[in-house]
């Protein structure tokens, strides 16, 4: 080989070399040094995260009864670039969804990877679809999963259970508050799929399992809670208020039983639904309580020990100017004890009770009573109520807050004020959850009782509730709300409607009862409160002869249904022969 | 001398060759191995994923009957019915309940107290 020759054959030799290793440098470097980036890209191509819906919790009574739950849909998603034949999928889809094919085009014309056609699919319709489009070798549509909340008892406690947007996310009542526990955790899968959009099975990458949501076991038990919603459906009927709240409430342990507000509206239908329906009056609504509130007056008098129940107090015959203002009852009185200012429900005895223990002392129980107060209740949006500290009270206002003016208060606090002269004194977390379980049955968390402080002595309360026992009787103002059999303590309240202008409606009244049952030993207290009630005649338009009425048939039906045992009276209705085998039975 | 040697050339090492034999079919094997056990897991993949859909399907199935049945046994369901007449209730009344008070227990009812067995008589 000459010289010439052998340079020749070197120079190739060096172009090879300088090729090759150009090549296996660009090799190194996609294949080492740009892996991740160009990794990442392939996976975004062909990698799709698959999410893995957790299903939303169930909403439980007392009794294990649903309240709500899901129903499984199909959400219908496109993948532009998997589609073979566009107008025949735009034809179908649009026939079979009953979407209009214009607005089917336009979107599957975005050319995006994942394009939301149509939530909330029904399972057969989707199983139908699918199907039709396996028939005619349509590609390009999905079917995801998915669930929509169903409530079976539509509106029977609307306000109480809540509702969820369409992500699922609760935005009312219970379904909001238990969010948390509700909502669950989603799950995911790492899927690859080929050209045609089927998944690669063996490719499936990193997999979590969702979590799916708890269940939430509400203290309200359905029996009762139909008690309720009758009996407020028939109230509204006769009395046509704007407004109407009813609450059950066991005083031991705080738990509700039944809470029904009108208007209200239909969870299924939540869409038709009105703000003014949406809202749940017993925990957002204010109101001024009227005569209920004296039961704070004779407390803190009693309490304080600056009166006993036979005291007596000079009621002014029926007209007190105190402060520059008159001060009316409605009906003249002379001396009335402790007890009979309840009975009677005399507004002089009342501000001269609390005038008896002074403003600061007087607000001081206003607020161991827990008014100003959230009561704690897990309901979204609830509100404190308006009490005014003493340095805003005017010269008359120790005079007019004991019978339940210039104060806001909620149905729910006043509830918890009378369960609390039920209970012996304690003021207790009014609850409406339960517990909280897993789809198994596992018990996450069991709520127990709270009491916030002993407000009065147990003493005071069994003074108070004698004096309450009054007012349900012949003498007092609620005659009306007697259960036959039972023996049942309670407060009437009719007050004048505030007018949002200033000052009061003329002829317009809100009218309440609270009371419990049986006043021995109370299984439950009742708050039925109407506003603007319509009575044929403006004399009939009172706390007790319209809300204890209501009160009486909800008492004597709850009575029945948990099996209280009525009191002698019943039991002389009982044929005789009856008797006679019960006592046989006991020997 | 010569014909010696062309033996010795010519010769086929039987062992080598076996050697060789068996590599290459074991390497044949293995990739034979390999492709099936890959189309295995493709085959099986796919069981997987009609399993799994047929799992979804018979839990969706459930879902469904459980919130027909809860729809069906809700209490405003029922009381629709009770309200057109499919179903009947009478409701009970007083004098038709009977209220049996549970007897007095004795204070000592619920207090340990010693056996002694009587000896078996002979």
């Amino acid at each position: 080989m000459n010289p010439n020759s052998r340079s020749r054959c070197a120079l190739v030799c060096c172009f090879f070399i300088a090729l090759f290793s150009a090549f296996s440098f660009r090799l190194i470097y996609l294949q080492v040094i740009k892996h991740d980036e160009y990794a990442e890209l392939a996976a975004e191509k062909h990698v799709y995260k698959q999410i893995i819906y957790a299903e939303r919790g169930a909403i439980l009574d007392t009794n294990n009864e649903v309240l709500a739950h899901n129903v499984p849909v199909e959400t219908a998603v496109a993948d532009a670039t998997h589609l073979n034949n566009r107008e025949a999928v735009v034809d179908l889809v649009s026939n079979e969804l009953g979407i209009p094919a214009e607005q089917v085009s336009e979107k599957l014309n975005s050319e995006r990877r994942y394009i939301v056609i149509k939530r909330e699919v029904p399972e057969s319709l989707a199983g139908a679809l699918r199907a039709k489009l396996r028939a005619r070798d349509l590609r390009g549509i999905y079917f995801e999963h998915d669930a929509t909340r169903i409530y079976p008892n539509g509106s029977m406690l609307c306000h109480v259970i809540g509702f969820t947007d369409f992500e699922h996310h609760g935005i009312q009542g219970v379904e909001a508050s238990m969010e948390e526990y509700l909502h669950g955790q989603d799950g995911y899968r790492y899927v690859e799929r080929d050209r045609v959009g089927q998944e690669i099975v063996p490719y499936r990458g990193q997999e979590r399992a969702p979590r799916n949501g708890y269940q939430i076991h509400l203290t309200v038990d359905l029996n009762l809670q139909n008690i309720v919603e009758n009996e407020i459906d028939a109230a509204m009927a006769e009395y046509r208020p704007q407004k109407a709240t009813i609450i059950l409430m066991r005083p031991q342990t705080g738990e509700i039983l039944a809470m029904a507000n009108r208007p209200n509206f239909d969870l299924n239908l939540r869409s038709e639904a009105k703000p003014e329906e949406m809202k749940n009056r017993a925990t957002i609504d204010m109101m001024e309580p009227g005569s209920t509130f004296k039961i704070v007056a004779a407390a803190a008098a009693l309490n304080e020990h600056r009166l006993r129940p036979d005291s007596t107090i000079f009621c002014e015959n029926g007209l007190w100017n105190f402060g520059g203002a008159a001060l009316h009852d409605h009906r003249a009185f002379s001396n009335l004890s402790v007890r009979d200012i309840l009975i009677k429900s005399s507004n002089i005895g009342a501000a001269k009770l609390a005038l008896s223990v002074g403003e600061q002392k007087f607000y001081e129980y206003i607020r161991r009573f827990g008014f100003g107060e959230r009561t704690g209740i897990e309901l979204p949006g609830e509100i404190n109520g308006v009490i005014r500290p003493p340095r805003k009270w005017s010269k008359i206002s120790i005079t007019r807050i004991p019978m339940g003016h210039e104060i806001g208060v909620t149905p729910l606090q006043m509830t918890a004020a009378m369960a609390t002269i039920a209970n012996g004194g304690k003021l207790i977390t009014p609850r409406i959850v339960k517990s909280i379980t897993t789809s198994d049955g596992k018990t996450i968390s069991s709520l127990s009782p709270v009491v916030l402080r002993q407000v009065i002595s147990p003493e005071t309360a069994r003074q108070i509730g004698d004096a309450l026992r009054g007012v349900v009787s012949d003498r007092g103002t609620a005659a009306a709300a007697a259960v036959p059999g039972f023996t049942i303590a309670g407060k009437t309240g009719t007050a004048q409607k505030v007018d949002p202008r200033g000052g009061y409606e003329k002829g317009k009244y809100i009218v309440s009862f609270s009371g419990y049952l049986p006043a021995e030993h109370p299984e439950f207290v009742g708050f039925v409160v109407l506003d603007d009630a319509q009575t044929s005649k403006p004399e009939l338009n009172y706390g007790g002869l319209v809300a204890g009425p209501i009160f009486s048939r909800i008492a004597e039906r709850a009575a029945r249904y948990l099996d209280l045992e009525p009191h002698e009276e019943i039991r002389k209705a009982i044929p005789l022969e009856r008797v006679a085998l019960t006592h046989a039975s006991r020997h | 001398m010569n014909r010696s040697r062309r033996k010795n050339q010519n010769a086929v090492n039987a062992a080598s060759l076996a050697r060789w034999i068996v590599v290459t079919a074991f390497v044949a094997l293995a990739g034979l191995s390999y492709v099936y056990l890959t189309l295995q897991l493709y085959h099986l993949g796919e069981r997987k994923k009609l399993v799994e859909n047929e799992l979804l399907s018979l839990r969706t199935q459930n879902e469904v009957a459980s919130v027909q049945i809860a729809a069906l046994t809700s209490r405003s369901a029922l009381q629709r019915r009770l309200k057109e007449g499919y179903l009947k209730m009478i409701p009970i009344s007083e004098r038709d309940i009977v209220r049996l008070s549970v007897p007095a227990r004795r204070a000592d009812e619920d207090a340990i107290q010693p056996v002694v067995n009587r000896p078996a008589s002979r």
